[in-house]
């Protein structure tokens, strides 16, 4: 039947004011609604949240809609909680003071904590809310929660594997076997989804051994009757090893021949086939078409099963892809960084072909940039089938630091510094970096400049300039220099880049004690000494460009020519070449450096203490200035340095093992190398008379190994060394701290 | 130092382009040639695809060496109406108004976003001396 | 515990909602940080939770996350305030400071523009649900502000491309402005890039069509002349002459210009 009311009336409601039960009501005065839409009515208003309890009662011509409010929460707490701190509750919690309490919402609270802590492995733990009634209608909410134990795996098995042992597989998977230090290790607690992680690394680990048709079926876990303890069972088939049969090419795109892509491809036939193996000479393959310039075109290899002989013949197609364009690029989440420092990466610009590769290799140069703690690419269809839209998404994280400190040391006195770098300068980029240090009697102040795309171009325009006051740390002698220097630096080929710079600089050298040898003194009575030089880099590095994934090589040489103005003439040249791979499924990566310099006096007078190589820095196990000819007439044997230096070094880095989120790894190195050759060799002092300096050239070498840790800070990298080969008088140095580089 | 060459845009080969005739729809141009690159202001009556390439030289700016255009106009009734090829010579060297309108929300200021992007703890801070 | 226990309960429970309020209102007004203030207000609601002063402590709260810029409490504080009281005569500035505290993050042109979508959907509830409110009116004006800062960076990636002479791709950046931000006032100077791009590649007569529209909506806008001037042949205004390399390095690395 049907109802028409003259006035409606609220009873119940205290904090819920009249007009808004109405407003959820929706009943006009006067207005004939059926019973289905009082019924509606009352749907809408429980709906809402807002009431313990609703009843609509129809009296006469007046409706009269009596509520039971639900009470407000005045505090909610936590009891029992030892693994999980409140805060961290709280968050999880939705129910919150000062609002309106409803039990459902107190249940999901509940059950969101439990999960909380199933996901920390304590399965048992149980939580339930209990409401403690206050005055004026309100109540407090407490969440008691019995956090039970952790439920640790007994003992990972395996069935099913012929080829490899358990104790190897279980070195695979990421979930530990709980074992003597079960408490501090985290993974030897079950968590499911990890087993599913689990599975996963077995598979790639057989397929990258050449069991191609691997399956891992199930892993199966059973817990003991105490609910204390797992133990998981994993099965696996493994079918057999396939070894790499032939390898050819072939293309189906008319005017694209084979032969240059026959020559980038590496495997021997042979070979365990894996699938990286074939990913990485697709990849090979699809940089050498991005660079030839071809649209369009996929590497598709195709494999050819021989069961009986265990052979996988590849052949690699070069295939016509479907004609994608990118119809835009959108970049979303740079808070900070503009989006020309972000669009200028990619090669490819709207409305060109799409190519996944050259797609992939911008967002490696995104990341590259520093700016972003998270960079995805990815391509989303776009307004056409034939268009696409390439999405850029970034997440930016604090780049810029600001150091204020104040040192004391006893040889400085009390020392102040303000530091200030930030790489990418008001979004736009530019780098930008200035500090100023001051001690009693050592001070420095530096300041530089980098704009990376200078008039829009690939051009690098750094400025950079600096002074420095060096004390007596490592040498009886004080020096002071002021050097100011702008460089272009731009792409010459492929990989090739070239920097050019004008450098203009003032040293003076003072405070060389009497007892110091006669060759420092000549130094020093030189007095400030002003030297402009013009000079090229050219650097030649192959591992950014993805044609070797595994590893790369980098050629530097420089030469600098000091003569036109200043007051000396030099050429100042220097080399290094690196190459580095990594081996043994990409974990180990060993890197071989060599390094040289050569300084040629041109002018009359020879070469100064301050212009000369040390080796700091370049042979480990020694201390800076430690090494090279030193005047072992006089009594302070400072070290002279040398118009020539050359050092080899090689260095293994590799895991140790421990999880990942530590970000410890270990390394071994071997540096061998030495600093020599003065034009100057009549030392002596006033004292002892005059002798002559011995510069020949005395191999330094040492062994050693580092800890590389990646903190906040930074990546630190902590070497201990042991001198083998040196010359009595070199100064060792067993431990050093330092900020690993990378070239 | 070498030249590094780099395309961009898309232009029909000539077979393709062969295949298109005198009054055909845009669907049929679509299907043999594709999408154009870019089209006319006016509810698109000209289809045009362009293609260029840029050669790199060290430090000098980027220099436009070849582009090739192919413009597919429509009548009316929507049927092609003429299939022109052109290449740079038709192309005219436009000085840029450097007049932009500006856009009134300023967005936060410069310190602020300056010191926005503080939190990074410079590794300089336990560097050696 | 909930972190209100403890000493200073004792004195604010012997004050009425009043009193708590206007210091609370005291505060707001006094202290740059709105902090203080937001407590005696959260205080009013927690004591007095039925009182008119609890709704009203509410809207105020919200008013004063927004004025200290912590807009993501202020969205949640006028949340709360539209799900208890969406029938109060203050529910139209519950909506509407929901839509500033994202109109007020919007940033530069060539920054994430994400905010600025939000504060147009903002700014569009407040028109739908509240027509006849004064804030609908700012809330108008406000949104057009967001719809033209947006067609702004399509012009500023389209000039990019421009300036590096991929024409196609500005094109389409250009065309988008003038077909999906006609009411803006970018239309006029997506036009003329249109002309400059279009006599680029060699279509004349698309130049033409450009500068013709142009000319017929936008007779007085500056631009127009630089295109009827490009058409002419005559070169730019004076004032491109002054495009020395120096200058170009002025503009585009210390003030960060993109053209």
């Amino acid at each position: 039947q049907s109802y028409s009311f003259s006035s409606v009336q609220v009873e119940g409601n205290a904090t819920i004011e009249t007009a808004t039960v109405l407003s959820y009501a929706k009943i006009g005065r006067g207005q004939e609604i059926s019973g289905a839409a009082l019924n509606d009515a009352y749907q809408r208003i429980v709906n809402s949240g807002l009431f313990e309890s609703v009843e609509l009662v129809p009296s006469g011509n007046t409706l009269v809609i009596k509520v039971v409010e639900y009470p407000q929460i005045n505090i909610v707490n936590f009891e029992g909680n030892k693994r999980l701190k409140d805060e961290e509750l709280a968050t999880i919690a939705k129910s919150q003071s000062r609002r309106v309490y409803s039990p459902s919402q107190a249940e999901a609270d509940a059950a969101a904590i439990a999960e909380a802590y199933r996901q920390g492995g304590r399965i048992a733990a149980t939580v339930d809310p209990r409401i403690i009634r206050r005055d004026g209608n309100r109540v407090d909410l407490v969440f008691e929660i019995t956090e039970g134990k952790v439920v640790e795996i007994e003992r990972l098995s395996f069935n099913g594997n012929r080829a490899f042992s358990d104790r190897r597989l279980r070195q695979v998977l990421s979930t530990k076997q709980a074992g003597l230090l079960r408490a501090i290790i985290k993974r030897d607690t079950f968590v499911a989804e990890r087993i599913d992680v689990d599975k996963q690394l077995l598979r790639d680990f057989y397929l990258s051994r050449g069991y191609a048709d691997v399956q891992v079926l199930d892993a199966s876990s059973d817990i003991a009757r105490e609910r204390d303890a797992y133990f998981v069972t994993f099965s696996i088939r493994e079918g057999q090893s396939f070894n790499i049969g032939t390898v050819s090419t072939v293309s189906e795109i008319p005017n694209v021949e084979t032969a240059e892509f026959e020559a980038v491809q590496r495997i021997r036939s042979g070979e365990t086939w894996s699938p990286a193996l074939i990913d990485n000479n697709v990849t090979r393959m699809e940089n050498l078409a991005l660079r030839k310039g071809l649209n369009f075109v996929r590497v598709e290899p195709r494999i050819i099963r021989d069961e009986r002989g265990g052979i996988l013949n590849v052949q690699f197609a070069l295939v016509r892809g479907e004609k994608v364009f990118v119809e835009r690029i959108d970049i979303e989440g740079n808070t900070t960084t503009v989006d020309q420092v972000i669009r200028r990466q990619f090669r490819t610009v709207e409305g060109d072909p799409f190519n996944p590769r050259e797609i992939r290799q911008s967002a490696e140069r995104i990341r590259a940039l520093g700016y972003f703690s998270d960079a995805q690419v990815n391509a989303e269809p776009g307004s056409s089938a034939d268009q696409v839209v390439v999405n850029v998404d970034v997440v930016e994280q604090p780049t810029g630091s600001l150091s204020l400190g104040a040192s004391y040391s006893v040889s400085d006195g009390v020392g102040l510094n303000i530091g200030f770098s930030e790489p990418n300068f008001l979004g736009r980029g530019q780098a930008v970096s200035a500090n100023v240090t001051s001690g009693t009697d050592s001070n420095a102040a530096s300041f530089s400049f980098a704009e990376p795309a200078f008039l829009g171009r690939d051009v690098t325009l750094k400025f950079s300039t600096a002074y420095r006051e060096t004390s007596s740390q490592n040498a009886a002698y004080d020096t002071q220099s002021f050097s100011l220097s702008p460089s272009l630096e731009f792409p010459v080929s492929e990989l090739g880049r070239l920097e050019t710079r004008f450098t203009i600089g003032q040293t003076t050298l003072s405070g060389v004690e009497p007892t110091s040898s006669f060759i420092l003194q000549r130094d020093a009575a030189r007095e400030g000494i002003t030297t402009s030089s013009i000079g090229y880099t050219f650097s030649y590095d192959t591992r950014v460009s993805g044609v070797n994934p595994k590893g790369g090589v980098l050629l530097r040489f420089s030469q600098d020519f000091a003569g036109l103005g200043g007051d000396e003439s030099y050429i100042l040249t220097s080399g290094l070449a690196l190459a580095e791979n990594k081996i043994f499924k990409e974990e180990v990566t060993v890197r071989a450096i060599f390094e040289g310099g050569a300084l040629a006096m041109l002018g009359d007078n020879p070469s100064r203490v301050t212009d000369r190589f040390f080796g700091n820095g370049k042979i480990r196990g020694f201390e800076s200035n430690g090494i090279g000819p030193r005047d072992l007439v006089a009594e302070n044997q400072d070290a002279l340095g040398g118009n020539l230096f050359a050092v080899a070094r090689f260095e293994a880095d590799f895991p140790l093992g421990l999880p990942e989120e530590y970000g410890i790894g270990g390394g071994l190195f071997l540096d061998i190398g030495s600093v020599w050759s003065l034009d100057d060799l009549d030392g002596g002092t006033t004292a002892n008379g005059p002798g002559a300096v011995d510069d020949g050239l005395h191999l330094r070498s040492s062994l050693g190994f580092s800890v590389f840790w990646d903190t906040p800070l930074g990546p630190l990298r902590f070497n201990f060394s042991k001198a083998l080969v040196k010359q009595d008088y070199d100064k060792e140095q067993a431990f050093d701290l330092t900020i690993s580089t990378k070239f | 130092c070498t030249t590094l060459y780099r395309n961009h845009g898309y232009v029909p080969t000539d077979e393709e382009l062969a295949a298109v005739s005198i009054g055909d729809t845009r669907d049929q141009v679509d299907a043999k040639i594709g999408r154009p690159t870019t089209s006319g202001l006016l509810n698109d009556v000209g289809w045009f695809y362009v293609q260029s390439r840029f050669s790199y030289r060290g430090a000098f700016e980027p220099k436009e060496i070849d582009r090739q255009v192919v413009a597919v106009t429509f009548t009316e009734s929507g049927t092609v109406a003429n299939v022109e090829r052109f290449g740079l010579e038709r192309g005219k060297v436009v000085p840029l108004s450097r007049r932009v309108t500006e856009s009134n929300i300023k967005g936060i200021g410069f310190i602020s976003q300056l010191l926005g992007s503080f939190g990074r703890i410079g590794p300089g801070i336990i560097g050696a001396q | 515990c909930a972190g209100f226990g403890g000493s200073n309960e004792k004195p604010l429970e012997s004050y009425t909602a009043e009193e708590i309020y206007k210091q609370g209102e005291l505060k707001l007004e006094t202290e740059r940080k709105p902090d203080e203030g937001i407590r005696y207000f959260q205080e009013v609601e927690r004591l007095y939770p039925y009182s008119e002063y609890a709704k009203r402590a509410l809207i105020m709260q919200a008013f004063g996350y927004h004025k200290g810029k912590k807009y993501e409490e202020a969205r949640a504080a006028s949340q709360r305030f539209l799900d208890l009281y969406p029938g109060d005569e203050d529910a139209p500035y519950a909506l509407y400071l929901m839509a500033l505290s994202f109109y007020d993050q919007i940033d530069e042109v060539g920054r994430d523009q994400g905010v600025t979508f939000q504060a147009l959907t903002g700014m569009r509830d407040v028109i739908e649900t509240y027509p006849d409110s004064d804030y609908a009116r700012s809330a108008m004006l406000k949104f057009d502000l967001a719809f033209d800062h947006l067609a702004a960076k399509e012009m500023e990636i389209g000039r990019y491309y421009l300036k590096r002479g991929n024409y196609t791709a500005a094109i389409n950046r250009f065309r988008t402005v003038v077909q999906d931000y006609q009411t803006t006032s970018h239309t006029a100077e997506a036009l003329h890039r249109l002309t400059e791009s279009y006599l680029a590649l060699g279509f004349t007569d698309e130049a033409q069509t450009s500068a013709a529209i142009l000319g017929f909506n936008y007779q007085s806008s500056p631009f127009y002349d630089d295109s009827f001037r490009l058409l002419k042949g005559k070169g730019l205004a004076p004032e491109a002459k002054g495009d020395g390399w120096l200058a170009r390095i002025y503009r585009q690395m210390l003030r960060g210009d993109w053209i």
